[in-house]
């Protein structure tokens, strides 16, 4: 029990951090803080393939891909001045979001916990789930892969005829 | 290993809130961004909670890898537009992106 407090008391510091931190490089590290929060948070509710899936897309590839793209866009970084009001008052919002949430939300859950159906069937294994169960979903997520591919290849399409601009556009 | 739904619904409020607020706030993209990566987080911590609630990690294991899988074709797009409207504009500020009303 004292484990999972931690581990959810990491969580939700690493997402404040990243909420207020004024550089967006420290952002992305305290996501990637996050992920492995989440991640660790799988493995002891017994999700193990969702953790590693987790830890190695979500803490790895995203964050680089933040990264990159911060430093690709650096140069804007400190001429963009953000209402920097808006975020001195978000702790103070937390806390109070806190305290209403600690008084009505277990509650309600608790409720709301009544109506849920538990399996008591030995559950299948993961494999005939992906494959057998919601083998459509495959065909749905190679759709998006592809279409993503597409998009960033359209996105930074080069024009070798134009030469103003750089060819870029 | 059984633990405490409602208190498990708690946090998520919080780290949804905070999302939430990260993007309702932030003029800067990349910080919609993140924003939304924390709003996605506490999607998935629910379900997988749910899932523990009712014995069906597995199938809740799946779904987890879907949604990782569109999270990031969302953030990969997303931004490579970013990077690509810097590169045509100069800003990443949203409150310039006027050039993008219909």
């Amino acid at each position: 029990m004292v484990l999972y407090l931690l581990i959810y008391f990491i969580i939700i510091l690493s997402a404040t951090i990243s909420v207020i931190a004024k550089k967006l490089i420290n952002s992305a590290i305290m996501l990637a803080v996050l992920s492995i929060g989440v991640s660790i948070l799988l493995f002891i509710y017994g999700a193990v393939w969702a953790a590693v899936f987790e830890l190695s897309v979500c803490a790895g590839l995203i964050t680089v891909l933040f990264i990159s793209a911060v430093s690709l866009v650096k140069n804007d970084e400190e001429s963009l001045s953000e209402n920097r009001v808006k975020y001195i008052v978000f702790p103070f919002i937390l806390i109070a979001i806190i305290i209403i949430s600690s008084i009505f939300v277990p509650e309600y859950f608790l409720e709301l916990q009544k109506f849920s159906t538990y399996n008591t069937e030995k559950e299948k294994p993961i494999g005939e789930f992906i494959w057998i169960y919601r083998g459509v979903d495959i065909i749905g997520q190679l759709t998006l892969l592809a279409s993503s591919v597409f998009i960033i290849k359209h996105i930074f399409f080069k024009n070798k005829n134009i030469k103003e601009n750089g060819g870029d556009i | 290993m059984n633990i405490n739904f409602p208190l498990d619904w708690f946090f998520i409020s919080i780290l949804f809130f905070t999302g939430a607020y990260c993007m309702i706030v932030s003029r800067n993209i990349i910080k919609l961004l993140i924003g939304f990566e924390i709003i996605s987080k506490s999607s998935l911590i629910a379900i997988i909670t749910a899932a523990q609630a009712t014995n069906n990690i597995n199938l809740a294991q799946n779904i987890i890898m879907v949604m990782i899988l569109i999270e990031v074709i969302v953030v990969g797009s997303g931004l490579a537009l970013i990077v690509k409207y810097y590169r045509l504009n100069q800003s990443v500020d949203i409150l310039k992106m006027i050039n993008l009303k219909g």
